[in-house]
């Protein structure tokens, strides 16, 4: 029976083309669709690997003064610490937690090169952050001795420099040692894809990583803010201070993330919507047309459930040729590593895309198909 | 073989009620060659669609080979039109978009029979019709003498012991309408029980026996 189908497609396949072009638009759209929420789907699943309630970020902005900067951070910093409401603070380079600021250079280890993000803290980040180390540990002061700078990198990183291997003790790029793992760390939020990154140990005396975090206690409100910001503000007059809450900027970061998909999916719908109706109406009208046939293949001996499963397998082995065509598409994505997105992600939007095609194909041949099947076969045959 | 006792059909719409069939009763013995006659509108189709379970009476009793039939559901009167009973319409019937092989495999695709034996069966078929050099062709590319004999190949491919035809020389000339009278001749010499709606009186009389109806209501 599916050949004989086949065959009947095929001999209508002028007439079924803006129909197989319908599906196969519509299925890569889809493809597309699927493939971004399934991308920010495996993403979202990756641990953050740090806490953001109740952190804050401290812009400082020195302005005019030029003098004595980093001895001035480092008096703000302690004078922020001093606060009882905040529970640990630390001095990090400013592209800190949601910001939209990044950082990234070249790590080389045994002929690999690897592009990692780098973020520059001292040794209270990872309690500050609430980071946990997994291996080794969180580099500290005295850890930077000789000409080696202590870092600590994440998983990922680990992966592509040191696979394997142990990584603490190592030297990389010539100029850094590892002291310690960390899971992972998502900066941008939990829509990022898990990047490699590595955690490098502020020099005390450069003025350049001017941005605090703080970790204040729970329930620690703005009364306490305009306190901690007014005190800056007064010991080290002309410098501007920014307080961002990573609760708040994590909600601007997602937002950016999610509002295109949602754009996206919006418009997909639409479109989704449109090829369903139009295949609805197609089916009808085909079924109008075709009543002759259907009271001939009755009195042949097809049953009412056969010609409702006749109409619906047509539709599918329609769907089937337009999903052919879409494949030899889609399939170029996880072959040539297109956005150099794992091919995972490319091939379950592949198969979302193929199920929710044939659904909807299905969906819209169910009521036609079930009035084909009430057709009374005498009256069919009479009105051809 | 096909015995139908009381046989009234009414069509109802909500204003108009039609009196189609008449108390109907008749009785077709296995290898007869019957045509049924009447003006337009008569029945003649209605009785044809009834005998071939297209269609149910309002009243009475239809027995095919000694069973009743008005108590079958949709699937066992589907196996019986498949196996017992062939069709030949005035129009044909062909569907255009397949070739002529394949729409005579259509009552073997019903059967679940096999591609290469469904293949086989209706070329054999297309053969006993005097069409096995027409196969690949489409129905559109066929006179209408072709068509009645791929429509008749199509009827006999499943080896039906009854076959009802329908008017099946109205849309041909006289000579085209003899050799399609022929071929039926032919198959009821071999066997077949045929039941043939016809307004031609020379073909009529060609055949065992003659029903006459007129209004709904046997009167010959």
């Amino acid at each position: 029976m599916i050949r004989h189908l086949f065959k009947l497609i095929w001999n209508k396949k002028k007439a079924h083309s803006l129909l197989l072009v319908e599906i196969w638009a519509s299925f890569l759209v889809l493809f597309g669709l699927t493939s971004l929420i399934v991308y920010n789907v495996r993403n979202y699943r990756e641990p953050l690997g740090f806490e953001y309630q109740n952190a804050w970020a401290i812009s400082l902005k020195s302005n005019e003064d030029t003098t004595e900067l980093a001895q001035k951070i480092e008096m703000i910093l302690q004078r922020v610490k001093a606060y009882p409401e905040v529970e640990s603070a630390s001095r990090m380079s400013n592209n800190f937690p949601f910001s939209q600021s990044s950082r990234n250079n070249g790590i080389d280890y045994n002929k690999k090169h690897v592009l990692a993000d780098f973020y520059v803290t001292d040794e209270n980040y990872a309690k500050t952050m609430v980071i946990p180390v997994v291996e080794g540990h969180w580099y500290r002061s005295a850890d930077s001795v000789g000409k080696y700078s202590p870092v600590v990198i994440n998983r990922k990183l680990k992966e592509e420099l040191f696979g394997d291997e142990k990584p603490v003790g190592k030297i990389i790029s010539e100029r850094f040692k590892v002291t310690g793992v960390v899971n992972t760390f998502k900066s941008k939020g939990e829509f990022m894809v898990d990047k490699p990154a590595l955690f490098e140990l502020v020099d005390a005396k450069s003025p350049w990583d001017d941005l605090l975090m703080i970790r204040v206690k729970p329930g620690t409100d703005a009364v306490f803010e305009a306190k901690m910001v007014k005190a800056i503000t007064t010991m080290v007059a002309g410098w501007s201070v920014e307080v961002d809450h990573l609760t708040d900027s994590r909600k601007t970061t997602h937002n950016l993330t999610l509002v295109p998909v949602i754009i996206f999916l919006i418009v997909s719908g639409f479109l989704l919507i449109n090829v369903a109706l139009g295949l609805f109406g197609v089916l009808n009208l085909s079924i109008a047309k075709r009543r002759g046939e259907i009271g001939l293949r009755r009195a042949l001996g097809a049953t009412g459930n056969g010609i409702s499963q006749q109409f619906i397998s047509e539709i599918l082995v329609l769907a089937t040729f337009a999903l052919l065509i879409g494949l030899l598409f889609a399939m170029q994505f996880p072959l040539m590593n297109v956005f150099d997105i794992q091919a995972g992600i490319y091939l379950t939007a592949i198969a979302i895309s193929v199920v929710v095609i044939y659904g909807i194909v299905t969906l819209c041949a169910l009521f036609p198909s079930r009035l084909a099947a009430r057709i009374q076969p005498a009256v069919a045959l009479h009105e051809e | 073989m096909i015995n139908l006792t009381n046989i009234e059909k009414v069509y109802r719409t909500s204003s108009i009620e039609t009196l189609a069939l008449n108390n109907i009763n008749l009785n077709i013995r296995k290898g007869e060659f019957v045509s049924i006659m009447g003006p337009s509108g008569c029945g003649k189709s209605t009785l044809l669609n009834i005998m071939g379970l297209l269609d149910e009476p309002s009243k009475g009793t239809v027995e095919l080979d000694g069973q009743r039939v008005s108590t079958y559901h949709d699937k066992e009167l589907a196996r019986l039109r498949n196996e017992k009973i062939g069709f030949i319409f005035q129009s044909f019937h062909l569907i255009n978009d397949l070739s002529v092989v394949d729409n005579v495999e259509i009552p073997l695709l019903y059967r679940s029979t096999n591609g290469k034996p469904r293949q086989t069966y209706a070329k054999e078929a297309l053969e006993k019709v005097g069409l096995s050099n027409r196969i690949k062709h489409f129905p559109k590319q066929l006179s209408g003498g072709q068509k009645q004999r791929v429509a008749i190949a199509r009827a006999i491919v499943g080896k039906p012991e009854i076959i009802l035809a329908d008017e099946p020389t109205g849309n041909l000339d006289s000579a085209m309408g003899n050799e399609i009278m022929n071929i039926l001749q032919g198959l009821n010499d071999e066997g077949a029980t045929i039941i043939m709606v016809t307004h031609d009186e020379t073909m009529a009389k060609r055949t065992h026996r003659l029903i006459r109806l007129f209004d709904g209501t046997q009167v010959q």
